[in-house]
């Protein structure tokens, strides 16, 4: 009786939708057959559910049809009106009988193919990307965990997009406590609906961070698997070809997919030439500003001669000066990203010619503030992941530099670093192992040592199991 | 106890490192270079002396701490509800007058070199928001930005006396004591409110992750702050030598030596820059201990720092717009030595022992299930 009433509200909720099927079968038993058009594959209905009972003539049980029918991967039990509803929107085939109910796995592969994914280019190391499928992603992760270790915990969430969630960590290394933390926010989530992975992280950061990302986000399975390996959690979302982990340190901004498949000295040169372009970039157009304003003592005299030079026509005070050019950079910048990318280059050009030329030229703007602009806007580029954070800081940073000099800029940058430093999520510190100090886990921040000193996993990152090896 | 003002002890020995230097290496060495010419880095030393012993025993008295009683139950515990408020009034007035000097040459720095001469109200309203922001977000935050930047700001300090340390002539300090060992010994007690920077630690008693390393982390930060407050205080006595009590400023006039030679512009105000950063942070710390003694003396339990209180110590700094803070702090130091020492010079002597006996009263209150 409990099945009927489940198939009877089915169709009840499902009557005005003309992409549900429903279909009666006799074979021995009433069987009744539900399945949604666009989600299921008509091949995999006819071979794992049609095709066996045609030819089972005798039934006398749903119980029966189950153990002798189903040839499909997948069979599972429908207790309850709301297990059919997601079942059912998932892709698999319902079938209901006088005495019980269950469903066959008869999912569409629909989706794009495995490609190089556009955010992670590497000339060295796997061109796997993560897709939108979640049981491809998870097929890439198992793919290079071929272990019993490796544990996947899902979820659902969605009041109406039902996304389907995995919570992938190795058992023997992850921290149980943060991985219980993790599904419990996941279940907590109240929310329409999921359409990517980014929505989940807002509700995985519990102190709801302003200013920076506190969730990595990958798009290669190979930095997932590396990332769980030393103690992370893995967030997979069903529609997303970015995968969350967790906890999330800042210095894993400043690193690279290729940094580990490349020379440990070669490493520790890019990553000290990214934190340098960073910390230009943020602070370049502030001191420009500060300097041109009250402290040109501090430039070389030749060089101030030079800057003297190229200023001494522009209308606009240093700092507004400044602002009209990071501005631009952004609106350039912005533009560019949502364009085509024929029409981005033309809107480049336009932007680096048309503008600042012709900007220059007509002297609405020095060519040092253009210059500096520029420098510092491209060092924004080498943490592709905090651009727009960096740059919001920059234009505040270059306000307040110009307004209360070398002193507004020393106090912006201990606010800053006061704020990053007392960010912590899942027991890890946001700025470790710098702040605070774990001489240990400096083998893999700015600087890499081999791959074969690196014993130890990361201390700042909650773990079971500290040894890499031995 | 707030998870967020847990501290490490080498997280402490950092900021001590940190503030050690502060208007030491400003205003100070002009000040005592008035009393005592060459002779003022041994005035400095001896008042070092008098610190490392006080340092040792207020180290002792947190390692003693192991039911993580606040300073302020101790005090409650062994000298009762009045005498802890005395002692807090004390604090609290030393900080505030601390913080005053330390703004006041700081803002005079700006003024003599990056040519700012803002109001002193608009100096200290963006300090005080910081320190405000700071306290807000945990002591434990303070202490990782001094973890994060002690590197950096101790190079700072050195790139500015590496190159006159190599042009002046140390034998230039002979006769060692000239100006008689009584003046040096009565000059480190009459400045004595110059130094003892290790006072914060006793806001932090409760707070203070002890691990089995207690002394060693702290005590040689320590030694390292002095070592380069005496080597600066040295060479600027040397480079300058007269003249060294009318140059006021001695971290700029030091600089302006190191660049006087070179057309690659005023490099050492960046330097400067970067130093001043430690001279933000013990500002920062002394907000936070101000505010902890308005807090303990009102029996205020505040969740989070509260932004009145933070106002009202602001207000307290506005008084240089009033008096000249040149004419009026010789006299006020002169009059507060007294009260002044108690709590930087005799209080850490007895520390250990009220530790120890609060702590087993608080141990038998909780045997006997109060």
């Amino acid at each position: 009786m409990k099945e009927q009433n489940i198939l009877q509200q089915m169709q009840e909720l499902y009557q005005s939708n003309d992409e549900a099927i429903t279909r009666q079968i006799d074979c021995g038993i009433q069987i009744t057959l539900m399945s949604l058009e666009t989600m299921c594959d008509d091949k995999k209905i006819s071979a794992f559910v049609l095709q066996p009972l045609v030819y089972l003539q005798e039934a006398t049980s749903v119980q029966q049809v189950r153990l002798k029918i189903s040839t499909g991967a997948i069979v599972k039990d429908i207790t309850n009106v709301y297990t059919a509803v997601e079942l059912f929107t998932n892709g698999y085939t319902l079938v209901f009988g006088a005495d019980g109910a269950f469903a066959v796995d008869t999912r569409t592969t629909l989706g794009r193919a495995i490609i190089e994914p556009p955010t992670s280019m590497v000339m060295k190391g796997p061109r796997e990307g993560f897709v939108e499928d979640l049981k491809v992603n998870i097929t890439l992760l198992r793919k290079r965990l071929k272990t019993e270790h490796f544990k996947i915990v899902n979820a659902t969430v969605g009041k109406y997009t039902n996304t389907s969630i995995s919570v992938c960590y190795l058992q023997t290394i992850a921290d149980q406590r943060i991985v219980d933390n993790i599904v419990q926010r996941l279940q907590n989530i109240n929310i329409d609906g999921v359409l990517d992975s980014s929505y989940i992280s807002k509700y995985l950061d519990p102190s709801r961070t302003v200013l920076f990302r506190r969730v990595g986000m990958t798009e290669k399975p190979d930095i997932a698997v590396a990332k769980m390996l030393e103690g992370r959690v893995c967030v997979v979302v069903d529609g997303s070809p970015m995968v969350l982990t967790l906890p999330y340190l800042y210095v894993e901004d400043l690193q690279s997919p290729s940094d580990y498949y490349e020379n440990a000295s070669i490493t520790t040169l890019n990553r000290a030439l990214r934190f340098i372009s960073v910390v230009l970039s943020v602070l370049l157009p502030a001191l420009y500003v500060c300097l041109q304003m009250y402290n040109y003592q501090i430039i070389p005299l030749k060089f101030l001669i030079t800057i003297l030079n190229a200023t001494e026509a522009i209308p606009f005070s240093p700092m507004v000066e400044m602002m009209i050019v990071l501005i631009i950079f952004d609106i350039l910048r912005e533009a560019n990203l949502r364009m085509p990318s024929a029409v981005g280059i033309s809107l480049s050009l336009v932007g680096a010619i048309v503008l600042g030329d012709a900007a220059v030229k007509a002297g609405l703007i020095g060519a040092p503030a253009v210059m500096i602009g520029a420098l510092s806007g491209i060092g924004l580029f080498t943490m592709p992941n905090n651009t727009f954070i960096l740059s919001l800081l920059r234009i505040a940073i270059t306000l307040i530099g110009g307004i209360m000099g070398i002193l507004g800029v020393i106090l912006s940058v201990v606010a800053i670093l006061i704020y990053m430093v007392s960010l912590q999520n899942y027991q890890a510190p946001f700025l470790a192992p710098y702040a605070p100090n774990i001489p240990a886990d400096k083998q893999d921040a700015v600087g890499q040592r081999p791959l074969t000193e690196q014993v130890e996993r990361p201390r700042s990152i909650p773990n079971v199991n500290k040894r890499r090896r031995g | 106890m707030l998870d967020k003002n847990k501290v490490y002890v080498s997280q402490i020995g950092v900021l001590l490192l940190l503030i050690m230097s502060g208007t030491k290496i400003l205003i100070f060495p002009a000040l005592i270079a008035k009393q005592v010419g060459h002779d003022s880095w041994l005035v400095m030393v001896l008042s070092f002396v008098y610190d490392l012993v006080c340092l040792t025993f207020v180290l002792w008295a947190v390692k003693l701490n192991k039911q993580n009683l606040a300073f302020t139950d101790i005090l409650h515990k062994t000298i009762g509800v009045v005498g802890s408020k005395v002692v807090l009034v004390i604090f609290f007035v030393l900080f505030v007058s601390r913080l005053i000097s330390l703004l006041h040459s700081c803002y005079r720095m700006f003024a003599v070199t990056f040519d700012v001469n803002t109001n002193w109200v608009v100096f200290i309203i963006p300090l005080s928001l910081v320190s405000y922001f700071a306290a807000q977000r945990g002591f434990n935050s303070i202490a990782r930005v001094g973890q994060l930047l002690v590197v950096i700001i101790v190079f700072s300090v050195l790139a500015l006396v590496a190159f006159p340390l190599f042009q002046v002539n140390f034998s230039e300090l002979l006769p060692i004591g000239e100006a008689g060992i009584d003046k040096i010994m009565e000059q480190s007690v009459t400045h004595s409110f110059w130094f003892s920077d290790y006072i914060f630690i006793y806001f932090l008693m409760d707070t203070i992750k002890v691990k089995k390393k207690i002394f060693s982390p702290v005590l040689c930060c320590f030694l390292l702050g002095a070592a380069i407050s005496v080597v600066t205080n040295m060479v600027f006595v040397l480079l300058y030598g007269s003249l060294s009590p009318e140059a006021e400023l001695a971290m700029i006039k030091i600089g302006l030596f190191s660049v006087s030679e070179t057309t690659s512009g005023r490099w050492d105000w960046l330097t400067l820059s970067v130093w001043i950063i430690s001279v933000v942070l013990k500002v920062v710390i002394f907000f936070f201990c101000a505010n902890k003694c308005i807090e303990k003396l009102f029996g205020l339990h505040l969740s989070n720092t509260n932004g009145f209180v933070w106002l009202g110590i602001t207000a307290t700094l506005i008084v240089p717009l009033f008096v000249s803070v040149e004419e009026v702090l010789p006299t006020f130091i002169k009059w507060t030595i007294i009260p002044f020492a108690l709590v930087q010079y005799l209080l850490p002597l007895l520390m250990p022992w009220w530790t120890k006996i609060s702590n087993e009263l608080s141990l038998s209150k909780k045997g006997a299930g109060i």
